[in-house]
């Protein structure tokens, strides 16, 4: 359960971008989050609404973009997308394998009003 | 109106810690943080390596626990400065609670500091504390699924210690499988077959670990 602590990340990083602008509601708040993270999105959305009370977020929304886990392989050069977290390149077996993506915990984009 | 943003929301935690990484590199120590379920054994295989390793290596613990000081009092009885980071409630230590208690450590005599993370196998992965490795430690009785179910842990420690072997004949386990999958998440992870309890494996973990440092 350290979505608390991502949310209060989430809410430092709306802070310094609103910080000086004329917005009065943040509407929408779009992350991206990669499926190896083990950031729940429902455990999200719930410390969402807890940390959007009594500011400028609260009654908007939160819309999550899950990032597919992808590897690139060290051998065959192939980039391939994994359902399972086995490190194995699908394309010649091989373990060299980096981690494209399946990690990111990013603020993507705010609407603001 | 959209605002394009992009900015990791672990971006304050990784700025600390490679702030942390400067301060145990210009200090000279190593720095181990130490992963794994409640009731893995941790603690217990941090005991027994103390016990062989403090006549070789000058230690330092940090413990990591959401309210209490039971494993810091059981490090302390080891002779080991130690001190304790309770985080009230949160699952995982971050860089800045380290880096909070780093000033009560002289670190210049300090060879090896481990970092005893709260009991979980998720969330402390996340968050880097400035360490040089990441250790894992699972209970072979926590069943032969857990790689596959928690992948992370596996894939960004250089180490993981399979304790409680000495309970092998007594539980369903597959020791082959459980490594299998470990290596498939982590080809280059180093795998130490041990019980804290009886003592057998530790010591080519202490003598991996001291290589280390």
């Amino acid at each position: 359960m350290h979505e608390m602590s991502l949310m209060e990340g989430i809410f430092n990083i709306i802070g310094e971008a609103i910080e000086g602008r004329q917005v009065s509601r943040v509407t929408k708040v779009s992350l991206k989050v990669g499926v190896l993270t083990n950031a729940v999105p429902e455990a999200l959305q719930m410390c969402f609404q807890f940390y959007a009370r009594g500011t400028p977020v609260e009654g908007g929304e939160m819309v999550i973009e899950e990032v597919p886990l992808v590897i690139k392989c060290g051998e065959c050069g192939a980039e391939q997308k994994l359902d399972e977290p086995v490190f194995l390149c699908p394309n010649c077996e091989s373990a060299r394998v980096d981690t494209i993506s399946g990690r990111e915990l990013l603020v993507e984009s705010l609407e603001v009003e | 109106m959209q605002i394009n943003v992009k900015t990791d929301i672990l971006a304050g935690n990784a700025e600390q810690a490679a702030a942390n990484r400067k301060e145990f590199d210009r200090a000279g120590v190593k720095v181990i943080n130490v992963m794994g379920s409640p009731g893995a054994g941790k603690t217990t295989v941090l005991e027994k390596t103390i016990e062989k390793v403090k006549d070789r290596l000058r230690l330092a613990v940090i413990e990591g626990d959401i309210y209490t000081t039971k494993d810091a009092d059981r490090i302390e009885s080891h002779g080991i400065p130690v001190t304790q980071i309770n985080t009230g409630g949160a699952c995982h230590l971050d860089s800045s609670m380290i880096s909070k208690v780093l000033k009560e450590f002289p670190l210049e005599e300090v060879d090896l500091l481990v970092v005893e993370n709260v009991g979980n196998l998720v969330c402390p992965v996340e968050f880097d504390l400035g360490e040089h490795l990441k250790v894992a430690v699972l209970s072979i009785i926590e069943g032969d699924d857990k790689p596959l179910k928690y992948p992370l842990i596996f894939r960004q420690s250089q180490a993981v210690v399979l304790n409680k072997v000495d309970l092998l004949p007594y539980c369903d386990v597959n020791l082959e499988n459980l490594r299998r999958d470990i290596l498939s998440i982590n080809p280059d992870i180093r795998i130490f077959q041990v019980s804290a309890r009886t003592g057998e494996g530790l010591e080519e973990w202490v003598e991996w670990l001291c290589e280390q440092s």
